[in-house]
C-alpha cells in the first residue's frame, strides 16, 4: 500500500481525497453507506452565521453532462453546526474542513472565531464565490482587494489553516488567487461552479426560480483543470482541485496537473459511494507506479512549469 | 429549519447497487413497468422510493431518476413514462442491462387511522405507490375506495390492477374513460369524516385534494413529486413551500408528508421541471 499522505500547508491529510461543500451535508447523512472518516477530508455546507433557509424552488435542474444548482446557501448555521453536528464528526475522527460564507468581513470573522473556539476542525475553507446569493459571496472572490481583506482578517481570528474557495468568474483568478496566498491562505480550492441557465421550451420558463444557478458536474472538468494548472503554476501555496471529479481517472488528472488534493462533488449525488472508490482508487494508481500520493502531485507539468 | 417528518421513516438501510433489470413490460402510451432483480436487504415498503439510473449512461444524463416502487420484495418494480432523456433510455432497456440503485429512500405512508376508511386519489404515474398502498391495504382485508384520472384512456396506466384491489373511480378529462372530469369530480360525494385521503400525482391535483380535504377537516397524505439529485438529503435541491414557512424536504421529510403542512401556493407547483413519471 502506497503512502497517500498529503501535506497541505501545515495540516496532514491522511489521503487526498476530500468532499465538496453542498454536495456531503455535513457528512452525516452517509452512515448506511461508509466510514467517512476514512476520507482525506469532508468540506460541510457553507455555514453562515445565521441559518437560512436558502432559495425557492426549483433549485435544481440537469444539463449536459452536468448539473445547474441555485440552493441559495440554505444551511443550519455555524451555531448548531457546533453544538448538534460538530461533536458526532469529532468523535468518530472525520477530518472536518468548515467551509464558511458571510456577507461582510464582520460576518466571515465571528464565523471564523466560533469555529476556532471548537476542537475538531481541521481547516476553514472561506467561500468568496457562490454565484447563487443576492449578497455576499461572490463580489469578495472577484476582487483581488477585497478577497485579500476577508483573507487577512480570519487568518488574524484563527491559528486553523485558511483555504478560500476561488470563483472561476473572477477576471483574473490568478491576480485573486495571488492576492489571498500574500494575505495568509494555507491554500486555495479551485474552483467554484460557472454561473449558467436553463430554458424549458415545453413552458417557455427558465427553469430555476433563481434564474441562473452554478454548473457543477463533468462538462465542468476542462475548465477546472486548466484553472488549476494556472494557478499551481503561480502559487507557493498548495492548491485543491474540485470540478467534475467522477473517476480516479478525473481525480489523478487534477493531481498531475499540480493539484494536492481533490474534492468530489457532484459525483456523490449520481453515486454516494464516489468519493470512497476514488479514494481506493487512487491509492491502486499509485501502489501500481510505485509512487506516493504526493508524487503525483505536478506529475504531469514538464519541469519548470 | 425543517423538522423532521412526523411519518414513517425509512426502515430499512438504504444501499446502493448495481443490479439488473429483469424485465421491462410496456404499458402502452409511453408508460413501462421496470422490475430489477435486487439483493437480499432492499425491500421497500408502500410509499418509499429509490434513485435509479443506468450503469452505462456515462455523464449524460448524469443524475439517478427518483421514482417510487410500485411492488416491493427482492424484485421490486417502477411506473415510468416516458419524458425526457433518463426515462427515455428506461423505455428502451433490455432485460440483464444493468443499473445502479439506491434504496429504499424516504418514508413511507402512514397507518390509516383506526376507524377511517383509506381512500387513494392517483394522477397519471402517481398510480405507483398508491396501487402499492392499495395491495398492502387489501391483503389486509381493508378494501381501499380509489379515484384515478388521466387526460383519457391512455393515460390510466395499471387501472386494472388498481381494480382489482380497490372500490375504483375513474376520471378521463376527454370523458373516453368512467366520468369526464378531472380526478376531483367525485371528491365531494366521496370525502366525508369516515375516510382518510392518500394521494399522488401532479402538483396542481394535490393541491386541489389538499384543499377540498382541508376544507371538510379530513386528514390527507400527499406524496411530493419534486426534481432531486441525490435523494437522501445533501443536494436540498427537493425543497417544498411548508405552510408558516420555510421548507420540507421531499427525500427526508417525505415523499408522504400531511398536506395541512405545506404551502400549496403558486411557488409549489410552477410548470413541471421534472421528466414525467419521476418523482
Amino acid at each position: 500500500m502506497s503512502d497517500q499522505r498529503i501535506q497541505i500547508g501545515g495540516l496532514t491529510l491522511q489521503n487526498p481525497v476530500l468532499t465538496a461543500s453542498g454536495t456531503f451535508g455535513y457528512g452525516l447523512e452517509y452512515d448506511d453507506f461508509y466510514d467517512v472518516a476514512t476520507l482525506g477530508g469532508i468540506c460541510t455546507k457553507g455555514l453562515s452565521r445565521e441559518p437560512r433557509y436558502g432559495n425557492p424552488p426549483e433549485r435544481i435542474c440537469e444539463t449536459p453532462a452536468g448539473m445547474l444548482n441555485a440552493i441559495g446557501l440554505a444551511n443550519v448555521g455555524v451555531e448548531f453546526f457546533c453544538k448538534e453536528k460538530l461533536p458526532v464528526l469529532r468523535e468518530r475522527g472525520v477530518t472536518v474542513v468548515a467551509n464558511i460564507f458571510a456577507s461582510s468581513v464582520e460576518d466571515f470573522v465571528a464565523i471564523t472565531e466560533r469555529l476556532e473556539s471548537e476542537t475538531g476542525v481541521a481547516a476553514i475553507e472561506l467561500n468568496v464565490s457562490c454565484p447563487n446569493v443576492s449578497k455576499g459571496g461572490i463580489e469578495f472572490g472577484r476582487d483581488p482587494k477585497l478577497a485579500a481583506q476577508v483573507t487577512a482578517a480570519c487568518k488574524a481570528a484563527t491559528k486553523l489553516p485558511l483555504w478560500v474557495k476561488m470563483s472561476p468568474e473572477a477576471g483574473d483568478i490568478v491576480g485573486v488567487a495571488k492576492a489571498c496566498e500574500d494575505a495568509g491562505a494555507d491554500a486555495v480550492t479551485a474552483i467554484n461552479t460557472i454561473r449558467g441557465m436553463s430554458i424549458d421550451t415545453s413552458t417557455g420558463r427558465v427553469r430555476l426560480a433563481n434564474r441562473t444557478g452554478g454548473l457543477s458536474g463533468p462538462a465542468l472538468r476542462p475548465i477546472a483543470l486548466r484553472i488549476v494548472w494556472d494557478l499551481v503554476g503561480a502559487l507557493k501555496i498548495p492548491v485543491i482541485g474540485i470540478g467534475g471529479v467522477f473517476t480516479t481517472e478525473d481525480a489523478v488528472e487534477f493531481m498531475l496537473a499540480g493539484a494536492s488534493a481533490v474534492q468530489v462533488g457532484t459525483a456523490n449525488f449520481s453515486d454516494p459511494l464516489a468519493a470512497n472508490k476514488i479514494r481506493l482508487g487512487i491509492a491502486e494508481y499509485c501502489a501500481a507506479r510505485g509512487l506516493t500520493a504526493s508524487q503525483l502531485i505536478g506529475r504531469g507539468r514538464p519541469e519548470g512549469a | 429549519m425543517p423538522d423532521p417528518s412526523s411519518l414513517t421513516k425509512s426502515r430499512t438501510p438504504r444501499r446502493q447497487v448495481t443490479a439488473p433489470l429483469l424485465r421491462r413490460d410496456s404499458m402502452g402510451n409511453a408508460y413501462h413497468v421496470l422490475t430489477f432483480d435486487l439483493p437480499e436487504g432492499m425491500e421497500a415498503l408502500p410509499g418509499q422510493f429509490a434513485m435509479v439510473r443506468g450503469a452505462e449512461w456515462g455523464d449524460a444524463p448524469l443524475l439517478p431518476r427518483p421514482m417510487s416502487f410500485l411492488t416491493g420484495g427482492n424484485r421490486p418494480s417502477i411506473l415510468i413514462k416516458v419524458f425526457g432523456e433518463g426515462t427515455i433510455r428506461m423505455a428502451r432497456a433490455i432485460p440483464g442491462e444493468p443499473f445502479e440503485i439506491l434504496g429504499p429512500l424516504g418514508n413511507t405512508w402512514p397507518a390509516v387511522s383506526p376507524g377511517k376508511r383509506p381512500l387513494l386519489v392517483a394522477g397519471g404515474v402517481g398510480v405507483a405507490p398508491l396501487l402499492y398502498l392499495a395491495r398492502e391495504l387489501s391483503s389486509a382485508g381493508e378494501k381501499p375506495i380509489a379515484v384515478y384520472g388521466g387526460r383519457s384512456h391512455r393515460d390510466l396506466p395499471l387501472n386494472e390492477e388498481l381494480a382489482d384491489v380497490s372500490e375504483l373511480y375513474i376520471t378521463t378529462e376527454d370523458g373516453s374513460r368512467g366520468a369526464a372530469g378531472r380526478v376531483t369530480l367525485p371528491l365531494p360525494e366521496l370525502l366525508s369524516d369516515d375516510v382518510e385521503v392518500f394521494t399522488c400525482g401532479p402538483d396542481r391535483m394535490m393541491a386541489a385534494v389538499a384543499e377540498l380535504c382541508a376544507a371538510k377537516g379530513i386528514r390527507c397524505i400527499a406524496s411530493l413529486e419534486t426534481p432531486m439529485a441525490c435523494g437522501y438529503g445533501v443536494c436540498l435541491g427537493c425543497p417544498v413551500k411548508r405552510a408558516g414557512g420555510g421548507y420540507l424536504y421531499a427525500c427526508t421529510d417525505g415523499p408522504c408528508i400531511d398536506a395541512t403542512s405545506i404551502d400549496w401556493g403558486e411557488g409549489n407547483h410552477a410548470p413541471r421541471r421534472v421528466e414525467r413519471g419521476e418523482r
